[in-house]
């Protein structure tokens, strides 16, 4: 376990020092000389040029100005943003990273948990007017632009029906008056939902784990949930944080909404197509044959084993999800990676745009690896070896 | 029941000869031909059952007629000036106008019809669509069977290779390449088509060829001589074409949308596609009032998520003929 | 006494595209409890059907036609769905065609065994439970430490027992062996027959054995039935039907097998195929590959008659042969 562990990490890092190479040498075949670019640029006093110069190795060899941005990154050094003069790009792409992170993972959750839910109602009642409703739908959402999407739940929500605010990350009427930062808040509040979704995992992976699940110990999970929930508010309350964070929660809601109906219908379509082909299986048959109640047939034989291949080409897709992320950030002016990339890249900010390109390939490989790791926890058959048992 | 998935045309040609007459006179080619068509046929048969399959391919002829009309209308019926997508405009009235007797959609902010727009830009996403997808469902065919083949330093070489180029996130790439290179739509295409190809589609298909590669045919092909390359031409890429077929459907998809994306952000260097069409109005500041110049963007965003559906269609009703687990039972 | 299960001219059918497959045609026999049963056929004459038909596991394509099926005396097609699913495992269970397959691979075995029996007996914990796993895998000779290993870490024939463990885990009244041995080799196979034999007898149980193999059939059961094309063809007491066939076809059958222990004979083979289920032949299924079919036999169905008195036969011309065995029978014209 530990040695595969190491093994994947190595992988890990082995894959990413590819990665950076390929979008260093994607930035030098650009037209014109960057290093140019970057001495030349008006912003940088030219007392700073020759700092910068050395700093970033521009004076020496192409192999050289490799190595030094290599070991620029691991030192956590990228350079100084050309629009954000003389913001470091590590400092403003560390800020930007835990938006994008907590819109990227919650949207994600939750659009996954949706097409699961669907995709198994739906391959359950094959044929039934809700599965030709529901892959209607689901292609259109999947299929549909969504910068345009994003702007018609603009304009519904928050322009018409005046549900949600309109953009932004916080509204800034609100928060001229707070004690705090906007960042302090977001970092406790992310701190304070992972510690929620953790105790709320524990409690039912203790309560609702055999195979007797009883109504009692249904209720049991469920209201030590609200209490946890109902806890977290009171402190939020007592620290008087609250109002700051629901502000931010209203904010968020649209763009975590407008991913997840982007991204559902993928995950429902493919749990539809692999569950057709579970319920064919011998063991679901032989599941019924048991007697057992038609929902327990469908959740823990045809659907459990579904999920599988749902979840391999989950992995497959992340890279897309962040594509349709980041579009939707910059809709949604949500001030995280794809905002900064966007900006970055239409203003010629070199430096930054590759930072922030780089950056996303990390956090990409991170999420890669957290996938292949449930999906190990998920299927008996794959030990750590790497290897897929015989049988 | 499977007729490609189980290599018919080539394993019928080699073994089951008694079916054919030993004394034909017909080129191999031909009768390959006949074989090939007779086979598409029993595909067709499969694919018509499929409801969404055949909606999909008949919203695709319907876009094909309607890009078609472009070169009518134009040489025909419309004037140039007053039609002409890229820089006709009409004078006679204020812009951008709601749908009226001349603009059966309306203007653009600077007085170009919409109508015309689409029709024009409709061949072109044509063009985009199935250019890339050409280009990345052949190179990725061709690496997933070398590899499957092969194995060995060939296998690792694409496997991880595709492990990183899976890493990236395309639009946001491409939005940095374009905002520096202004690709202009055929280099965008290609572009777009390699970074596919080497990306998921050949791992997929390396999945596919692999089966293949174990069947006994395989065998006796190199049993009987041929060639590592005539095996991969001759054996292995005819049954992975149904898979790298539907593969094709869902990247033209993943091709719209993605030039579409970026021509909204202004980086590709178009000078009209239904994404510009949305990008105009948006530069010009129309979407603000979302509901009141409906039709600036209704139409062309309307087109987009139709033309990519229609696409997305075909290819499931495609996977009903590679997978027959999934047809109507 | 009443008969445990009781099967009266059942009739099932598909429905496919190109047609109506009559898989199942007017089959009717009884069994007792305690009894055993075996099912022989080629493959695609409806064994298997109806044993789905007893489960009541048909496809969506399924219809019955007419016919009831009775288990302990109610007729299992006016049960309602709840009322069934109680019945199954309990009353009956089934051991399937591929064990390899019937067990979910992302579950223990033993937890797979323990579900039913939880789901089934309310008030059992699930440490009782667990217990009367380790008992069951006693029974079928898996050391009882492997119930929390995955099905993929089973061998095949540890598979197979682990079926026929979840099958009795309820102590059922009857058990459907469709084909329960068929993926296995010929040695194991005997030993999970002869063990399965055992078990039945010592809790007093019935059973259904589902098999294409006549040899396996004689092996363990008391009553022989010969299916042909989605009907009966003959049925009775095993000693009497394999001592003296009737059954032109059930006579074939036996004589394509090769025997062990007997003296050198040529194989006797069936000419011909099966027949189409959508469009049987006239008169009786067996006609077209029947050395001893007459016009009557082309024109006229046969019906079940007894020619014994624990054996019926379907048949216009049968075969009445010398009751001292097999290679002395001649087939006279």
């Amino acid at each position: 376990m530990r040695r595969y562990m190491l093994g994947r990490v190595g992988q890990l890092v082995l894959t990413l020092l590819i990665y950076m190479t390929l979008v260093y040498f994607l930035m030098q075949a650009m037209p014109g000389d960057i290093s140019q670019m970057y001495l030349a640029n008006p912003r940088i006093p030219q007392a700073a040029r020759e700092e910068l110069k050395k700093q970033l190795g521009l004076d020496r060899s192409p192999f050289l100005q490799y190595i030094s941005y290599i070991k620029n990154f691991f030192t956590g050094n990228l350079g100084v943003s050309f629009s954000q003069y003389p913001k470091p790009v590590w400092d403003i792409l560390i800020e930007r990273l835990p938006r994008t992170i907590v819109l990227f993972v919650t949207a994600n959750c939750l659009s996954f948990y949706v097409g699961f839910v669907l995709g198994r109602i739906i391959a359950w009642q094959r044929g039934a007017t809700v599965d030709h409703i529901a892959t209607v739908v689901g292609i259109t959402f999947w299929t549909a632009f969504y910068p345009l999407l994003s702007l018609i739940l603009i304009w519904l929500f928050a322009y018409t029906l005046h549900w949600l605010p309109l953009n932004q990350f916080i509204e800034p009427a609100l928060w001229t008056r707070a004690p705090f930062t906007s960042n302090t808040v977001f970092g406790y509040m992310v701190l304070g939902i992972a510690l929620i979704a953790l105790a709320v995992f524990f409690i039912f992976w203790t309560l609702r784990r055999g195979l007797r699940r009883t109504r009692r110990s249904a209720a049991l999970a469920w209201g030590m949930t609200a209490g946890v929930i109902g806890l977290a508010i009171w402190i939020a309350h007592a620290t008087g944080t609250l109002i700051y964070i629901w502000d931010i929660i209203r904010h968020m809601m649209l763009p975590v909404c407008t991913l997840t109906l982007i991204n559902f219908a993928g995950t429902m379509l493919l749990m539809r197509d692999s569950m057709l082909e579970t319920v064919q299986e011998d063991y679901v048959m032989a599941a019924r044959a048991k007697g057992l109640p038609d929902n327990v047939v469908r959740d823990r034989y045809a659907a459990r084993n579904a999920l599988l291949p749902t979840v391999t080409s989950l992995v497959l897709s992340l890279a897309s999800s962040m594509s349709g992320g980041l579009v939707t950030e910059t809709m949604f002016s949500w001030p995280g990676l794809g905002q900064v990339l966007f900006r970055a890249a239409l203003g010629n900010d070199y430096p930054l745009a590759t930072g922030a390109l780089v950056f996303t390939g990390v956090f990409l490989l991170v999420a890669h690896f957290v996938a292949d790791l449930l999906y190990a926890a998920l299927d008996p058959r794959i030990s750590y070896t790497g290897q897929p048992a015989e049988g | 029941m499977n007729e490609l998935a189980t290599s018919p045309n080539v394993r019928q040609s080699n073994g089951e000869g008694p079916r054919f007459d030993p004394g034909i006179t017909e080129p191999i080619w031909k009768i390959r031909w006949k074989m090939n068509m007779r086979s598409l046929a029993q595909n067709w048969e499969v694919f018509k059952e499929s409801r969404v399959g055949m909606f999909g391919l008949m919203i695709i002829i319907a876009f094909g007629i309607f890009g078609l009309l472009w070169p009518i209308m134009i040489n025909f019926v419309w004037d140039p000036l007053v039609y002409h997508p890229v820089v006709g405009f009409d004078p006679i009235m204020m812009h951008p106008s709601p749908p009226v007797a001349g603009h059966l959609l309306g203007t653009d902010p600077i007085g170009r019809d919409i109508l015309a727009q689409l029709m024009f830009s409709t061949g072109r996403e044509f063009l985009l669509g199935v250019l890339s997808a050409v280009i990345s469902v052949v190179v990725g065919t061709f690496i997933g069977a070398m590899a499957a083949y092969y194995g060995g330093f060939t296998d690792t070489l694409f496997m991880r290779l595709a492990d990183i180029v899976m890493l990236f996130p395309f639009v946001p790439l491409l939005v940095v390449i374009g905002s520096m290179m202004r690709l202009d739509i055929f280099s965008f295409a290609v572009i777009l088509g390699f970074l596919e190809a080497f990306g998921g589609i050949t791992v997929i298909l390396k999945a596919q060829a692999l089966q293949v590669k174990v069947r006994p045919y395989i065998d006796a092909a190199r049993v009987a001589g041929g060639s590592d390359l005539h095996i991969i031409r001759a054996h292995i890429i005819p049954n992975v074409l149904p898979l790298s077929f539907l593969y094709m459907m869902f990247n033209v998809t993943a091709a719209i949308v993605s030039e579409a994306t970026l021509s909204f952000f202004g980086v590709l260097n178009i000078d009209m596609s239904w994404g510009m069409m949305i990008h105009t109005a948006e530069t010009a500041g129309y979407l603000f009032d979302f509901g009141k110049y409906w039709w600036l963007w209704a139409p062309s965003g309307f087109f987009i998520t139709l033309f990519c559906a229609a696409f997305y269609m075909v290819g499931r009703g495609l996977d009903e003929v590679v997978n027959p687990r999934l047809r109507k039972r | 006494m009443d008969a445990l299960l009781k099967v009266e001219d059942f009739t099932m059918h598909y429905s496919t595209k190109a047609g109506w497959v009559q898989a199942v045609d007017g089959i009717s026999f009884a069994l007792n409890r305690g009894q055993s049963l075996g099912l022989v056929g080629e493959s695609g004459c409806g064994k298997t059907s109806i044993a789905m038909s007893i489960m009541r596991l048909l496809p969506y394509n399924a219809q019955t036609k007419r016919g009831k099926i009775y288990l302990g005396g109610r007729d299992i097609y006016s049960m309602t769905a709840e009322e069934f699913r109680q019945a199954r495992w309990k009353e009956i269970s089934m051991i399937f065609q591929a064990a390899m397959n019937a067990l979910n691979p992302v579950y223990t075995v033993g937890s797979q065994i323990v579900e039913a029996i939880v789901e089934h007996e309310p008030d059992t914990t699930e440490e009782e439970a667990r217990r009367r796993v380790a008992e069951l895998f006693d029974l079928v000779g898996i050391p009882a430490e492997r119930s929390d290993h995955y099905p993929h870490e089973y061998s095949g024939g540890m598979k197979q027992r682990a079926v026929i463990a979840m099958a009795l885990a309820c102590n059922p009244s009857l058990i459907i062996a469709d084909e329960p041995t068929t993926a296995l080799d010929v040695i194991v196979q005997d030993k999970i027959l002869r063990e399965m034999e055992e078990i039945r007898r010592r809790i007093n149980m019935s059973m259904i054995y589902i098999s294409h193999d006549i040899s396996v059939i004689a092996e363990v059961s008391d009553i022989v039935g010969v299916m042909y094309a989605g009907k009966l063809m003959e049925i009775g007491e095993a000693d009497d039907v394999f001592k003296r066939p009737r059954h032109p076809y059930t006579y074939g059958l036996m004589h394509a097998y090769p025997s062990i222990l007997g003296d050198k004979r040529d194989l006797a083979t069936i000419p011909g195929e099966p027949p189409n289920l959508m469009a049987p032949p006239e008169g009786c299924r067996f006609n077209p590959r029947c050395d001893r079919a007459t016009d009557e036999c082309r024109a006229v169905e046969p019906l079940m008659t007894k020619v014994a008195p624990e054996h019926s036969i379907a048949c216009h011309n049968p075969v009445w042969a010398p009751s001292s065995g097999g290679e002395q029978v001649g087939v006279a014209r």
